[in-house]
């Protein structure tokens, strides 16, 4: 065990340093500390082209093979570049899905012609992705997808019909990844493709929904004849459940660094404030406080430790992976109670304007979604108990057809 | 010893009940929040064909000259449904305060007789919170400083809206200036008000925060029979059941602090504190769980705008802040129980008794 960064990581984290102070500026001065979570909505375009910024720097997908335009960056270096985005105000990343969902399961399963199409648009940061997992009928029971796709033998295309819903960032992607039933008999997580879908289609539909903080980051989906070439799903026919499954082990390795760095941006934000309106005078706030403190440690510290136990660059993890989602959403819902606590009467007063909540108030509603969207607090459980201790399951229920 | 409300009590919660429910909707909601006021003046006027502004108005005054225990079964209903007005703020605040005023000031009676006709409406400031609400209807206001009541019309504050989380609340920064005409009260006088005004608010508070609490676990009990997963309702699953029990818990243990608080304002509101703050933390708690387990039971389709459950969440948050935060609750209850004289003896279930 060795918990400390070599020198040459040192001057990796002074380049990275340098390149943020050089480049977070001017037109970029604006987006500093946005775009983070319950704050999606905001400087999309500026964001935007951020992203295209970061990959001119080659700071896009550092963790990536070098064949696909990666820098290989070791888990160390991945580390360093999280921090520093993180201490300079790096702005919520558009490019997220892409470069830690969707290229990630390409690498791992795509094709080559896959890789070639797929992956350059987002390392450069001009294609944007969404996840076409959840349906109407389909949240926590996952496997009940009912969306089809059909293989149109003439056109040589497939051609996918249903609808997808809580689709994060659907209106301002260019492809979404798509579960869907290539075998229109089958049931639960068998007969499932996973396809690479184009957007900007008349097939495909985005309508937003309209959440309890008044803005739109999810979307339903639609999908009416829309069509995706015959090379456009990764795997075969059938073998849809097995890359979405091998997507969620991405979800919770690397991609965790950079979420931790902003929670602690938000956790010292909410210190700020409790010191400076008094808030931290009070010992319940102050022992939350330094609770909510101590439990962010233990996620960063267990996130090394796990990806340093990780091996390969297939991005699975140990079973230790299951118990993250849990935590962190329950930490981030009980750092957002505090936030409104430290707050006080005021956490009650929006800024001017049409519904503007502010920073900590939008966290704290966003929060509320956190223990929900990826697989609930209450699945996550289920999962950790049979998965991870070998607790027998429920008696299974024949899926409804 | 009786721990439970009178029939007559019972009955009368009971009709404000069924009004209220037919009255309030979600959707009667939704359309104030694009309404100007985002107030009905025609529901006030119901309202107080029922009495209930002028509920613990004194019956020389016109009122029906009941007392705060008498109120708090209607303050829960009035949660119950998220009702915008401030109905709670007039009858167990407002008037009570305006009754203790009437031999101090006989603009006070008038008052008085003009909020139980509904001819007037009078909004309350307090310095346990930064804002007035909904003076932006009031025709009158009572407003504070230091240990000094004031009374204000209308014409002569600036009001600047500041919106709440709540799109229900209207929340006003009140700008006056306080002269001789305007005092109703002052020194020792003044502080006893103040603080009994407190209290009574934030039983009013407390009981809306049950109200509020319990009508989240309804829908959502409703809710998780509604939908299903796995081939089977979401209600099923434990650790759903466990969700929706922990808040039947905390709301049924709310239950007795509110009502033992509410009666301890009535009957000795000198030895209030204690109650009331514990009153508004056991509500506060149940109505923040509530919201925190019925969203997390309604999955993602509770995070939406378009489901009626923030509507009563909201509220449930917003409250939780008005009329004294946890952390203000908290500190008097530690004042109390660290008390050298503290009253915590085996015999003082009820505390003192004189």
């Amino acid at each position: 065990m060795k918990l400390s960064f070599s020198p040459e990581d040192e001057r990796f984290r002074e380049e990275v340093a340098q390149w943020l102070n050089d480049n977070l500026t001017g037109e970029f001065e604006k987006v500093r500390f946005r775009g983070g979570p319950g704050d999606e909505h905001m400087f999309q375009e500026e964001r935007h082209a951020w992203e295209k910024k970061l990959a001119e720097g080659g700071w896009t997908c550092i963790g990536w093979p070098t064949e696909f335009g990666g820098r290989a960056s070791s888990i160390e270096q991945q580390v360093i570049f999280n921090e520093e985005y993180a201490r300079a105000g790096g702005p919520g990343r558009v490019g997220h899905i892409g470069e830690g969902l969707a290229g990630p399961t390409i690498i791992a399963f795509g094709s080559q012609e896959q890789k070639e199409k797929y992956l350059p648009g987002i390392v450069n940061g001009t294609e944007l992705w969404c996840q076409g997992y959840s349906e109407p009928g389909a949240g926590s029971d996952l496997a009940n997808v009912k969306t089809k796709a059909r293989f149109d033998e003439e056109k040589g295309k497939w051609v996918i019909n249903g609808q997808k819903v809580w689709t994060s960032l659907a209106h301002e992607s260019d492809f979404c990844f798509v579960i869907a039933r290539t075998d229109p008999d089958s049931v639960a997580h068998k007969g499932l493709g996973f396809f690479l879908v184009k957007m900007d289609q008349p097939g495909v539909e985005v309508r937003p929904i309209e959440q309890i903080t008044g803005t739109s980051e999810f979307n339903e989906v639609f999908f009416d004849d829309a069509e995706c070439d015959a090379n456009d799903i990764v795997g075969e026919p059938g073998d849809g459940w097995k890359v979405a499954m091998g997507l969620l082990g991405f979800e919770r390795g690397v991609s965790t660094l950079g979420q931790q760095m902003q929670f602690q941006n938000e956790l010292n934000e909410v210190v700020r404030i409790a010191k400076e309106n008094g808030a931290a005078q009070d010992p319940v706030i102050r022992q939350r406080i330094a609770q909510s403190h101590a439990e962010l440690k233990i996620m960063r510290y267990n996130s090394m430790r796990m990806l340093s136990g990780q091996s390969g660059s297939d991005g699975s993890l140990q079973k230790e992976a299951l118990i993250y989602k849990l935590f962190w959403a329950t930490w981030h819902r009980s750092l957002g109670e505090l936030a409104m606590d430290v707050m006080g009467p005021e956490s009650q007063i929006l800024d001017p304007g049409q519904y503007e909540l502010n920073r900590l108030q939008s966290m704290y509603l966003f929060t509320r979604s956190d223990t929900i969207y990826g697989g609930t607090n209450q699945i996550q459980r289920n999962i950790i108990a049979e998965r991870g201790l070998g607790m027998p399951k429920e008696p299974k229920i024949t899926a409804k057809t | 010893m009786d721990f439970t409300f009178t029939e007559d009590q019972l009955l009368f919660a009971e009709s404000i009940k069924d009004f209220l429910q037919n009255e309030v909707t979600p959707e009667s909601i939704r359309e104030s929040w694009d309404s100007e006021t985002g107030r009905s003046q025609d529901l006030w006027n119901k309202m107080v064909e029922l009495g209930l502004t002028g509920m613990l108005v004194p019956e020389a005054q016109g009122g029906l000259g009941m007392r705060e225990i008498d109120f708090v079964l209607i303050a829960q209903e009035c949660g119950r449904v998220a009702l915008p007005e401030p109905i709670v703020d007039t009858a167990m605040v407002v008037t009570p305060l305006l009754k203790d005023l009437v031999d101090k000031d006989p603009r006070c009676v008038s008052l008085l007789e003009k909020v139980a006709t509904g001819e007037t409406k009078v909004a309350i400031g307090h310095a346990a919170n930064d804002l007035v609400s909904d003076a932006h209807i009031a025709d009158y206001l009572l407003l504070t400083q230091g240990h000094q009541i004031h009374l204000l019309a209308k014409a002569d504050v600036d009001l600047e809206a500041q919106q709440s989380v709540d799109p229900s609340r209207k929340l006003f920064a009140v700008k006056w200036e306080a002269n001789d005409e305007t005092l109703l009260i002052n020194g020792s006088d003044g502080v006893g008000l103040l603080a009994a005004t407190l209290n009574r608010a934030a039983v009013g508070t407390a009981a809306q925060l049950l109200g509020l609490s319990e009508k989240m676990v309804e829908m959502t009990v409703q809710y998780t029979q509604d939908r299903e997963q796995f081939g089977k309702p979401i209600g099923t699953n434990q650790a759903l059941k466990h969700h929706m029990a922990n808040c039947a818990v905390k709301n049924e243990f709310a239950k007795a602090v509110l009502h033992r608080a509410a009666y301890t304002v009535t009957e000795k509101p000198v030895h209030g504190d204690f109650a009331v703050s514990h009153a508004k933390l056991a509500a506060g708690e149940a109505a923040n769980l509530a919201a925190k387990n019925s969203i997390q039971c309604y999955g993602a389709m509770g995070y939406t705008w378009e489901c009626d459950l923030h509507i009563f969440m909201k509220r449930a948050w917003a409250l939780d802040k008005f009329w004294g935060h946890s952390g203000f609750h908290k500190y008097r209850l530690h004042q109390w129980l660290m008390n050298p004289n503290a009253k915590i003896g085996a015999e003082m279930t009820f505390g003192e008794q004189a």
